[in-house]
């Protein structure tokens, strides 16, 4: 593996998650030498294993973090906000596949929704034109289904149940993806053998991550200098107000430093705000790169919830794909049903461990055992929809509670909008009916899980007094600063958002490219 | 990694995931309050009206009620909730009380220190239990035995065979204008 020096003025990618691992692979490729920081270490396929608990175990980023606000979550799950991963891969090596585009006009809400009040919406400075050749670029990089000519995985039992379910109720558009995961062999990784451990990293190899594919190969160039186990804790400016390293905690426990010409922020939506806030300074006393005040605010989760349905015969929904079954129905705009936005419905399975602790958190008696009792008759779906952002939804540094370096830790605060819980409500109504129309004899309004998606607390935007970094993922602030996560989304869309994350990545690589060469930066 | 910082994971209602989790070794840890067979029964029968699965036999509750009680040793806050809240059950005789009448009981203590105890304890170890997954039918790892896609991930035969690819009208559909789009499902509902 390339060494490259500490002393040495670096690009430094911090991350390598679906936009940092992105990121070091389009540079790399290009010719430019690279540092990756990763907070985790590097598990390959064979040491993932097929088990809930173990596996979250295993990669999830369990560091210390606070919550508030009126969501569930912090109630029920206080000091796990999030389901995000610290390995190499970041929360790729843990997600499901799906990969829908945004729809034009998810990029230009403001314009679209008029005004909601309490929400910060806001127009991107991209369009979904600018982002088609991205689009597909991303679509071959994951290799998702029924796209690009590649095939569709072909229905399991879940997807059986939810797709009649669809169509008697009048739906029309679902199908089995698009997907992440391969149906015949694709790219040098293989089809599935339907083992319905997506969620645990897929052990067969068959889905894209950044583990499997971008950070190998940015390493196969030899121009990847990879440090695992290297947590980040501080980005330093010069007295000109560029960056020009990064001071992080080596496997050891240890203080290093590496000196930077470019510095790119991959660390996604909790931890990349909360890195600008402590790298605080007196030149920058509200943290870099945030002269809007804008770092932390606007954070978005997608609206969530599941639906699970017991029936009398045998679903045995978790063989086979985690969630390799779409339905977009509902996903457009329509005030009528009494919200902004629109939602899709996936299908989803979980084993009985964390079925029993989702469900219903705190929930339990003879209703609740009778569902579990059903487990082999359950078919399930999860409703993800866009949230409306909202500016005191933020991450902020809690100084009262310190991490395992003696640092603030980040804490989440969420409250619900009215719009969210409107799509909601309405969400859960027409799954139960897709149930009912099968024959389900008991459905269950599962509440959102600790967030999966985790988006726009360094926001994308036209002018500087609005967000925190340009269409090209640079800082407004400063020039050597780019960020590359789904921090930078302006708005959330109803979409699952890995897909446009990598598309945004490899964009903007093209910006850090040309920058580079052309001695800007 | 310590207890306390196990139990800030997750927060008060979860809280025993982590620590099911990561217990070390709980035979290791010095077991006094409620390792007596009398207190163990009485705990068992309290795991099992919590999460009632009458073709369930005795063996995943004892497990979940030896879990209850070495976790609920752990630490003197612990121990004392623990032995406070045997004493409980044993005062309003709940180790006679049917069905109908501990759930009834049960909904009084709910928010206690120790119904929460044992109900986070039970959720996840009870349900992390293998002997329990295959009561359910839930066969588990598969990847060493080549996964579902010769083992039924496609056997469900109650049901006609879905459609897997999209809809040939999907791609105008999401590039439709939302308000165009709402008008004339408006016009189609009216006429
Ligand atoms: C169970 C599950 C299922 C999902 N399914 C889907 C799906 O079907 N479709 C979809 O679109 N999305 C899905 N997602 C979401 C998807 O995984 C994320 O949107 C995506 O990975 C986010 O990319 P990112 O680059 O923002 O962050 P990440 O992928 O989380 O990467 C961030 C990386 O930065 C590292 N890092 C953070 N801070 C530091 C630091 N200070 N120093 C060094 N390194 C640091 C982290 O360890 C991590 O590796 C799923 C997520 C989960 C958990």
């Amino acid at each position: 593996m390339k060494k490259i020096d500490q002393k040495e003025k670096a690009v430094v990618i911090i991350g390598s998650g679906a936009g940092g691992g992105t990121m070091a692979y389009e540079l790399t490729k290009a010719g430019i030498p690279c540092v990756c920081l990763e907070a985790g270490p590097f598990h390959k396929k064979e040491d993932y294993v097929n088990d809930e608990w173990g596996a979250f175990l295993q990669m999830a980023w369990l560091d210390t973090r606070t919550t508030s606000g009126n969501w569930r979550v912090a109630k029920d799950f206080s000091g796990l906000p999030t389901w995000l991963c610290k390995a190499v891969g970041g929360t790729t090596t843990h997600w499901a596949g799906a990969t829908p585009r945004f729809m034009d006009y998810e990029f230009k809400t403001k314009s679209t929704y008029g005004k909601v009040k309490g929400a910060s919406l806001l127009d991107w400075p991209v369009s979904l034109k600018d982002m088609e050749p991205y689009y597909t670029r991303a679509e071959d990089a994951i290799g998702s289904t029924h796209r690009g000519g590649r095939p569709a995985l072909p229905a399991n039992n879940n997807y059986k149940v939810f797709a009649e379910g669809a169509k008697r109720v009048g739906y029309k558009y679902y199908a089995t993806g698009p997907y992440g995961t391969n149906a015949a062999p694709y790219d040098g990784r293989p089809g599935s053998i339907q083992d319905g451990f997506n969620f645990q990293g897929d052990k067969n190899g068959s889905k894209w991550s950044t583990a499997k594919r971008e950070i190998p190969r940015a390493l196969q160039t030899n121009l990847l200098d990879l440090r695992t186990d290297s947590h980040v804790t501080r980005i330093t400016h010069d007295k000109n107000g560029m960056v020009d390293g990064v001071i992080y905690r080596d496997v050891d426990g240890n203080e290093q430093r590496q000196e930077a010409k470019v510095v790119i922020l991959s660390g996604n939506s909790i931890e990349s705000p909360r890195l600008l806030l402590m790298s605080d300074s007196s030149m920058f006393p509200d943290g870099l790169a945030n002269s809007s005040g804008e770092v932390g605010r606007n954070y978005m989760r997608h609206l969530t919830g599941s639906m699970y349905a017991r029936f009398e015969k045998p679903v045995n929904f978790y063989r086979g794909e985690t969630m390799a079954g779409f339905c977009a129905d509902e996903v457009k705009h329509n005030p009528k049903r009494g919200f902004v936005g629109g939602y899709y419905m996936e299908t989803l399975a979980l084993g009985p461990a964390f079925l029993g602790s989702f469900l219903e958190p705190g929930g339990w008696g003879r209703e609740f055992t009778n569902m579990m009792d059903g487990y082999e008759n359950i078919a399930g779906m999860w409703i993800v929809g866009e949230d409306m952002p909202q500016s005191k939804n933020r991450i902020t540094l809690n100084t009262d509670v310190k991490d395992q370096y003696g640092n603030p830790v980040p804490n989440v605060h969420f409250d619900e909008h009215p719009n969210d819980i409107a799509m909601r409500t309405y969400a859960y109504e027409k799954a139960e009916d897709l149930y009912n129309s099968v024959g389900a004899v008991q459905t269950w309004r599962t509440p959102p899980y600790p967030s999966t998606h985790n988006l726009g607390t360094n926001r994308m935007s036209a002018k500087p007094k609005d967000g925190v970094v340009n269409k090209w993922g640079r800082t407004h602030d400063i020039k050597n600063l780019y960020i590359a996560d789904g921090s930078v989304m302006t708005t959330g869309a109803a979409a699952n958002p890995t897909l446009t994350i990598t598309a945004l990545s490899i964009r903007f690589s093209e910006n850090v490219i040309s920058e580079i060469k052309k001695g800007n930066i | 990694m310590n207890i306390s910082r196990r139990n800030f994971i997750f927060g008060s209602i979860a809280s025993s995931v982590f620590i099911s989790l990561w217990d070390i070794d709980p035979s290791k840890a010095e077991i006094k309050i409620g390792d007596n067979p009398e207190d163990k029964k009485l705990l068992m029968k309290m795991c099992r009206d919590v999460y009632p699965h009458d073709r369930f036999p005795e063996g995943p509750y004892e497990k979940t009620a030896a879990d209850v009680i070495s976790k609920g040793n752990k630490g003197s806050e612990n121990k004392a909730m623990l032995s406070e809240g045997i004493e409980s059950l044993k005062k309003v005789k709940y180790g006679k009380m049917n069905f109908k009448k501990s759930t009834k009981y049960l909904k009084k203590i709910e928010s206690s220190k120790f119904f929460q105890h044992v109900r986070s304890t039970t959720v996840v170890t009870l349900y992390n239990d293998p002997e329990v997954w295959g009561l359910l039918g839930y066969e588990g790892a598969s990847f060493d035995k080549g996964g579902y896609i010769n083992r039924g991930f496609n056997d469900l035969d109650w049901l006609p065979e879905p459609r897997i690819e999209e809809h040939p009208d999907l791609a105008a559909f999401l590039k439709a204008d939302p308000n165009r789009l709402a008008a004339i499902e408006e016009m189609i509902k009216t006429n």
